[in-house]
């Protein structure tokens, strides 16, 4: 942007929330300047390759941004541009952007890319229409704490709607893969289509969390029996049946993803991705409050379908327990959507866990910095322990609706 | 009395024993204490009163079958009575958890269909069923009086702002307003524009008033269809004329100057030549003009 270089850098260190930074100052136009990533460690030095896969992914959908790398890669310069979404001619063809992730990045789930990607679609001039491919490209819940796509899809995505952000939205899985060992591909594809820009989201109340009156899931077994399927609802139902009758998990069987091989003499040569199997759950309050949980296979293997789903619905019932309107890996979202919006006061309840989480209050104190209003917190009261935070939105909204 | 710590009556193990036989229900069978009271209570209210009914209801209640035997034994052994009366007052009930299996329900095409998609899953895909039938059972003639009243509301609601503006003076209006009113009056009967439309404008002007005012009617039925209303017919459009427009005087009886000659078009030079099947009025009735 023209006024990019009179506002000065804001500064950071370290490599944590690196997305929600990045994603702020894309949404706020702030330049930073991050340095400090991982300085000291002799073997991964500097921005890792799903960073540098994600600052890609800023640059093909915003226009004029400009990422500047230090010699070693510790210290990043981003001056970000509009948000522009999959605009012909500036990286995309066909209206779709096709970002490829390379076999390096399958450390972390693709819901990593998504979730902050989600958080700027509705901000965007144009409509948003990423497929995320490649080698490293991991549909399901990863070791590192990602979501699997289908707790995406189920848990975030609808919390858009609370904002005034509704039609057109889809996660179309096309090829599922769950996380691969070391040195091995992945090779999922996932496509977001995000065609509801707005100018501003609405202001959001959400104090009352309301009844698990619902839980639906999905089961997924990528390249391996249907059965591991059978046996991981079985056990997660045995253990939610008792609170919530109303419970019922799909089940997902998918053929293992191919990866062409480049060998030599072997030209049409295919290996299988990454395999295994995995559960995701998500119950419904009856205020419409979500609540997920994800578990997968690990990529070593050794556990059985009945750990996998009794951890999951176990994980679930914690993340119940924690109580809030909303859950911690949902949380990012709704506060930035929440500082995004009009010059209002917005109200949400968290639970006491959910906000003294060190990246929930890692991102307070970052939005602070961009110059958004410091969040107001009080207890809820009416014998409930929750916190509720009250969060003034900027008032910018959409610059390029604005222009528009 | 003063509480004296350490003084309090001991409560004997006797005494222990028989409160606790007599309130449990598992030494029913054995004469306690309890039970003779109660036999001398009930044997001096038979004294005076009628004798009463062997067994008391609540017991047919739990175990009919046990309890028509038991009636049969009654006869012989008149000490047996007295277990029914200490017996629990209320029935047990047997409580059995809820079964913690899966139950083998499924769920609709529709609903896997609403939670499968790409789609976030919408909160309201239930009770989405039972719709339909209702509103097809409805018969046509409510539907018709509530056309009629829709229709009726709204020519109200067209004068309504005239009427409500109007000083209490009564029908008559005055002034902008009795035009005004008037104008509606002769375009409800079918007036082609308002008395009020400006006649003299650069035609820039026009064209973009007559844009813009359809435009914002088509806006308006758009809006009325989404939100259910109805709207009034669309008034017909004047009629593009038809047929040939007649030519100013010194014109060519056929075909059109242009550029200082003579243009005939190809329709023109079949009605001349008369060739082809088609087109046999026109032809007549040119011939005999010329």
């Amino acid at each position: 942007m023209a006024d990019g270089t009179t506002q000065p850098l804001l500064r950071f260190t370290g490599h944590r929330h690196l997305t929600s930074r990045l994603v702020l100052s894309t949404l706020t136009g702030r330049p930073v300047r991050i340095s400090q990533i991982r300085p000291n460690n002799v073997t991964r030095q500097g921005l890792q390759p799903h960073e540098v896969s994600f600052l890609r992914l800023l640059d093909a959908i915003t226009n004029g941004s400009q990422i500047e790398f230090g010699m070693s890669g510790s210290t990043l310069v981003y001056r970000p541009g509009l948000i522009t979404g999959s605009v012909e001619g500036l990286g995309a063809s066909g209206g779709i952007i096709r970002h490829e992730i390379s076999r390096e990045c399958a450390t972390r789930g693709i819901s990593w890319w998504i979730v902050p990607l989600c958080i700027l679609a509705p901000f965007s001039k144009g409509h948003v229409n990423v497929v995320f491919h490649g080698e490293g490209c991991v549909t399901s819940a990863t070791p590192a704490g990602d979501l699997s796509v289908d707790s995406v899809r189920t848990a975030i995505l609808p919390l858009y709607k609370q904002f005034g952000v509704e039609r057109d939205i889809e996660l179309r899985v096309l090829k599922r893969s769950c996380s691969p060992g070391p040195g091995k591909s992945a090779g999922g594809e996932v496509q977001l289509v995000f065609n509801h820009q707005v100018r501003l989201p609405k202001t959001l109340h959400l104090l009352n969390g309301g009844r698990v009156k619902r839980i639906r899931g999905v089961a997924y077994a990528i390249g391996v029996g249907g059965s591991n399927n059978a046996r991981m609802i079985e056990t997660a139902r045995g253990v939610l049946n008792k609170f919530v009758p109303d419970t019922y998990i799909f089940s997902d069987v998918s053929s293992a993803p191919l990866i062409p091989t480049k060998e030599k003499g072997h030209p049409t040569g295919k290996k299988k991705g990454g395999v295994g199997f995995g559960l995701s759950l998500v119950a419904e309050s009856s205020t419409n409050c979500l609540y997920s949980a994800d578990a997968a296979s690990p990529p070593e293997g050794g556990i059985t379908p009945e750990d996998i789903g009794k951890h999951c619905a176990y994980q679930l019932l914690e993340c119940i327990e924690r109580g809030g309107c909303v859950e911690k890996s949902a949380v990012e979202t709704v506060l930035c959507l929440m500082a995004m919006g009009s010059e209002d006061v917005g109200r949400l309840a968290l639970g006491r866990d959910v906000i003294g989480d060190e990246d929930v209050i890692q991102l307070g104190r970052d939005l602070r910095e961009f110059g958004g209003a410091g969040w107001g917190m009080r207890d809820k009261g009416e014998d409930s322990d929750g916190i509720v935070v009250s969060v003034v939105g900027r008032g910018v909204g959409n610059v390029g609706r604005k222009a528009a | 009395m003063a509480p004296t710590l350490g003084k309090r009556k001991r409560i004997t193990r006797e005494e222990l024993e028989t409160s606790d036989r007599s309130a449990s229900p598992s030494s029913q069978s054995s004469s306690s204490d309890n039970e003779d009271v109660q036999d001398i209570f009930r044997r001096a209210f038979e004294a005076k009163f009628k004798p009463l009914g062997v067994e008391p209801k609540m017991q047919k209640l739990e175990q009919p079958e046990e309890a028509s035997a038991e009636e049969e034994e009654s006869d012989d052994e008149s000490n047996w009575s007295g277990l029914a009366s200490s017996s629990p007052s209320t029935p047990i009930q047997t409580i059995s958890p809820p079964s913690t299996r899966p139950k083998t329900t499924h769920l609709s095409k529709s609903e896997k269909r609403a939670f499968m998609s790409s789609k976030p899953p919408s909160n309201t895909s239930r009770s989405r069923a039972p719709n339909p039938t209702t509103t097809t059972a409805a018969d046509p003639t409510d539907e018709a009086t509530h056309l009629k009243n829709d229709l009726a509301l709204q020519r109200l609601l067209r004068d309504s702002h005239l009427l409500s503006r109007t000083p209490s003076s009564g029908s008559t209006l005055t002034g902008a307003l009795r035009h005004k009113s008037t104008d509606l009056h002769l375009q409800t009967l079918g007036a082609r524009t308002s008395i009020h439309t400006q006649k003299h404008m650069p035609m820039s002007h026009r064209k973009g008033i007559v844009a813009k005012a359809a435009q914002r009617e088509e806006r308006r039925r758009a809006e009325a269809r989404e939100n259910g209303v109805i709207l009034e017919r669309v008034g017909k459009v004047g009629k593009k004329r038809e047929g040939k427009r007649e030519g100013g005087v010194g014109g060519p009886g056929v075909g059109r100057m242009k550029g200082g000659t003579l243009e005939l078009s190809r329709r023109d030079v079949r009605d001349i030549t008369g060739g082809g099947g088609r087109g046999g009025r026109g032809k007549g009735g040119r011939r005999g003009k010329r």
